[in-house]
This record gives structure tokens, sequence and C-alpha cells, in this order.
């Protein structure tokens, strides 16, 4: 049986003023998924996110929430009805207290959890009366996480949720996350250019370059298709050329030639043995190193 | 819950003027015993100065409204203080958009909550003129209860339609600048292209005697001769639908 798609985005464009800030982008997100949108800064995972929220309209192409056309106005709502969302910069009403804040956001839920929100009140140890504009950075992050924790959401989008925040202040965010979702039956959506929080929380993900996907996939997938093979000559490395599918980037550096292959390393094995060379070794790869060469190559 | 917001984002922009024009027509009405003896003084050659000028004639209908009580309600309030002070504060309650920049933080926040564009824009409005509907209806119901105070009387009726009309064309400036905050992202743009144009009427008006928005807002027309300016209150009405209408068009198919 086909797995439920809870977000579906099918060759997506969004143009501001002449820029292309998301190129023909086609996502499936399953329910029940972690997924992350990696990208640099202005890879358009910020655009794709206000497209699903409705807060910006697609300039072509389908997009699907819940089923719900997302470039509808009244799907929109319906679709941040189910919703939990933090932004980037954690934007919250300064001029309100902690507590008018939660009780302002509860009434917009018809399925606000009042047990989450007292849980999460005290495990976050967030100060009452205290007004958002004088709370930390990591302290704003936690509120914005339990209105979104709270409001009953079948679906988390979170974009950039650890930006700004110390080591400690973002072990204690992912903490939280994980925890949640192991606790609520939710799909997450989230986008972050930080590859450690990702290979810590995430099980599926989509590398965003310049507005499009050029990876996609399940992270343990992923990290079993790539492989990089290292080749050792006696002299310089020859120029690469590889005809095997699923090469990503090559590159020679004197003697070494460093090949990543994203599929069937099997195939480039066969090809490599006829270049001669005096060592290969066949390695996995980490996110950090599937994304560098990922982007990397697409440019 | 959305009314609540639009409160919070507009009271102090709401409360300070009231504060003000509470003070002021206070101290209008306490300062009429001065002017009604200084006014008995006062001898006047209307033709010469009908003939001097814009000023001239200004002085001249001055003179002759505020002799009797009304006509120095009606004058020095209606006509000018609420006229001048009431337009600035209908202009700085419409600017500031909730959905615009200028509104400051917390819009991606309003935008990702359960509730159309619409819907927001909804509630700052009616929000936004029913504190306008209170900045007009408030001081000068005031003017009834405490003429008293000073021998005086000053009918509920009078002050009901000057605070209406006044009302009404206010929510052109206020629907101005409701409008024009939803173009510019910032505050003061609208603001002061709001308050430049209602001054460039003003003068207009009152450099061309024209019927204009100014003398519908004034009443003039009710307090000479009892006929309410109903033609120009439906303009009024309309101007302002039809800015807000624009304003809504604009929020929606805006991009954040």
């Amino acid at each position: 049986m086909a797995e439920a798609l809870v977000i579906e985005t099918a060759n997506l464009r969004k143009v501001y003023g002449g820029v292309e800030a998301v190129r023909g982008l086609n996502l499936q997100v399953p329910a029940a998924s972690i997924f992350a949108l990696l990208g640099r800064n202005g890879a358009g995972k910020t655009s794709t996110i206000k497209i699903l929220l409705g807060m910006s309209r697609p300039t072509s192409g389908h997009v699907s929430v819940f089923g719900l056309a997302a470039d509808s106005p009244d799907a929109s709502v319906a679709i941040r009805r189910r919703t939990g969302f933090v932004s980037e910069e954690k934007d919250l009403y300064d001029s309100m207290t902690v507590e008018q804040i939660i009780r302002f956001t509860a009434t917009f839920y018809p399925k606000w959890r009042n047990d989450l929100e007292q849980g999460y009140f005290r495990s976050f140890g967030l100060p009452r009366g205290r007004r958002v504009k004088d709370l930390s950075r990591g302290m704003r992050t936690k509120l914005a996480l339990l209105l979104a924790f709270s409001c009953g959401a079948e679906l988390l989008v979170l974009d950039e949720p650890t930006s700004g925040l110390d080591p400690a202040a973002t072990e204690e965010v992912l903490h939280a996350l994980i925890a949640h979702v192991a606790s609520q039956e939710m799909t997450v959506f989230l986008s972050s250019h930080r590859l450690s929080d990702v290979d810590q929380v995430a099980d599926r993900i989509a590398i965003l370059d310049r507005g499009r996907a050029v990876v996609s996939g399940a992270l343990d997938d992923l990290r079993e298709a790539y492989r990089r093979v290292q080749l050792v000559f006696d002299g310089d490395a020859p120029e690469p050329s590889f005809r095997a599918p699923g090469v990503v980037h090559a590159e020679r550096r004197g003697r070494v030639l460093s090949v990543l292959c994203s599929r069937d390393v099997k195939q480039l094995l066969d090809e490599v043995r006829a270049l001669n060379a005096v060592s290969v070794d066949v390695m996995r790869v980490t996110l950090k190193e599937i994304f560098l060469e990922t982007v990397n190559g697409e440019n | 819950m959305l009314w609540y917001k639009s409160w919070l984002d507009t009271r102090w922009r709401f409360l300070i003027p009231l504060a003000i024009l509470v003070l002021n027509i206070w101290g209008l009405i306490f300062e009429y015993p001065h002017v009604a003896t200084l006014l008995r003084t006062v001898h006047l050659e209307p033709d010469a100065l009908s003939e001097s000028g814009v000023l001239g004639r200004a002085i001249v209908e001055s003179v002759a409204a505020e002799r009797t009580y009304r006509g120095y309600i009606w004058f020095q309030w209606f006509r000018q203080n609420l006229s001048q002070m009431g337009t600035l504060f209908a202009v700085l309650l419409g600017s500031g958009s909730l959905l615009s920049g200028s509104s400051g933080a917390g819009t991606m926040f309003t935008l990702s909550l359960p509730a159309s564009r619409n819907q927001w824009l909804g509630a700052r409005v009616a929000v936004g003129l029913g504190e306008s509907l209170v900045l007009a209806l408030i001081p000068s119901l005031g003017i009834s209860l405490v003429s008293p105070l000073i021998g005086q009387q000053y009918g509920i009726a009078d002050a009901v339609v000057h605070a209406t009309c006044f009302f009404a064309v206010g929510s052109v400036f206020f629907s101005l600048a409701f409008l024009l905050s939803t173009v510019f992202t910032d505050t003061w743009r609208p603001l002061l292209i709001a308050c430049g144009v209602a001054v460039v009427l003003s003068l207009c008006e009152s450099r061309f005697d024209l019927n204009g928005l100014f003398r519908v807002m004034s009443a003039s027309t009710y307090f000479a001769a009892g006929s309410i300016p109903w033609i120009g209150l439906l303009i009024s009405t309309v101007m302002s639908a039809a800015m807000l209408y624009g304003a809504s068009l604009n929020v929606a198919r805006r991009d954040f």
C-alpha cells in the first residue's frame, strides 16, 4: 500500500521579482516521518515553508498539505488549524507576557492540549509573567515550541528551530522535539542547515540547492547508498571520467582520486579497476559529506 | 481573540488621543465665560474684514459664530479642534495595518495562526473604526454633560450629529492610512502621506471655498440650517469602503 503523504509538491516554483527562489521542487513527505529540508542560506527552504503555510503563493506547480491545496486561502486556514509552526526568528508578540500569548494562541486551536501545555510549561521552566521581548533566545525558542507542541497539531513545521542557540540549548530543544514526536503521532517538517541536528532527529531528508531538491530520500537509505571510493595511483591520478551511474562528484588531488557515488558502487568499482590504481578503498560517508559534495557538485 | 490582538496593537493610539480630546473639550467649555465676556467688547467691521481675504473672512465667521454658546462649541470644537486633531488621530489609528511590516514583530506568527487574512483585517478595521467612533462621541457627548456646570446647555442631538459627521469623514482618512499601510512596509510613509492629503484638501477647501470633506466633517450645514449633509456622508462612506476593499485585495495577494 502506498504511504499516506502529508505534504506533496510537484514542479513547485516561486519567483520573487525575477529571482527564482524555488525551481520545480518535488517533495513527498510521508505521514509520521521527521522530514528535514537541508540547504544553504538562500536555497529556498523558508520560501517553501511559507508556501506550505499559505504565507506566500506559488508562481506555478502543485502543493498540497493533508491533501488540501495550500495555495487556496480557505484550505490554508484548515491546514494551519492542524499545523504547529516555529519560525526561524521565533517571531512572537513581544508586548504580550508568556501567559498571555499562551492563552491567546490556545483560542485558535480547537484541539489545544492543556495537559501538554502544563507539562512543557514546567519542563521548559518558562516565566509566566515575563514579557516575550524580555526572554532570552533559548527561552523564546522554548515558548515557540510549547505553542507549536500544545496546539494539537498533526504536523509540525519548524524553520531552523535551533538557529542562534548555544550547544546546550540546542540539545535541550532537540531532545524535547524527539520526546514529543515519540509520544504523539505526528509528522515533522523541519528546515535546517545544521547537519548535526538533522542527523540526530530526521529519518528522511531532501537537500535543496538553488530552489530544487538535488537529493531526497530516507536518511538510512542514503547512508547505505552513498559511498566514497578513494583511488591511489603510482603517479598523478588520471582525469576523472566515469560512465557508471550515480557519480556525484570526483576530485583529483595529486596521486589521489576521490569519487562520491550515490548508488550502485559495484558498477563504479568495475570501471575503476581498469584504471590500475595501487589501492582502492570504499568508505561510508557522513551526511555532512553527502551535503557538501552534492551542493558543491551542483555548483 | 482577533479583536484582543487588534486592541493591544492600537490601544495607546486610542487612549492617549481620547485623553487629549477630553482635556481639550474640558478646557474649551470652561474658557467660554471669558470668551463670551471678551466678545461683548469686540466690534467688527464685517465688510472691510471680508474684503481683506481668507483671514478676514475667517475672523468674521468666527466672531459671528461664537456669539452663542452653540456657535462657540461648533466653531472651536467641531470645526477646528476635533476636525484637525481628530483627523490626525484617525490617521494614526489607521496606519500600521496588522499584517504590514510596520506592525512590528509577530507578523509571521500572526500568519501562522488558523485565521484568514480577511478575518485579521476585518477585526483590525472594526476595532480601529470603533475607537474612532468613541473618539468622536465621548468628548462630544461630554459637552452636553459638562455644559450645565457653567450655566449653559448643549443638545445631545447636536453632539451626536456632529460626532457622526466627524466619524464618517474621519473614516475616510482612517481608510486611506489603512490602505497605504498595505502598500508601504514602514510606519511613516502611510502616516505622512495621509496627513499630507488631509492638509492639502483642507487648504484647497478654505482657499477656493469648496464644499469638501472638511465641511461635511464639521457639519456646517447642520449648524447653520439644521440639514444633515447626507450626500457628503454617503460619499465619505463609499470612499472609505472602496479604500478598505482595496486594502483587503492588497493583503490577499501579498506574499510575506
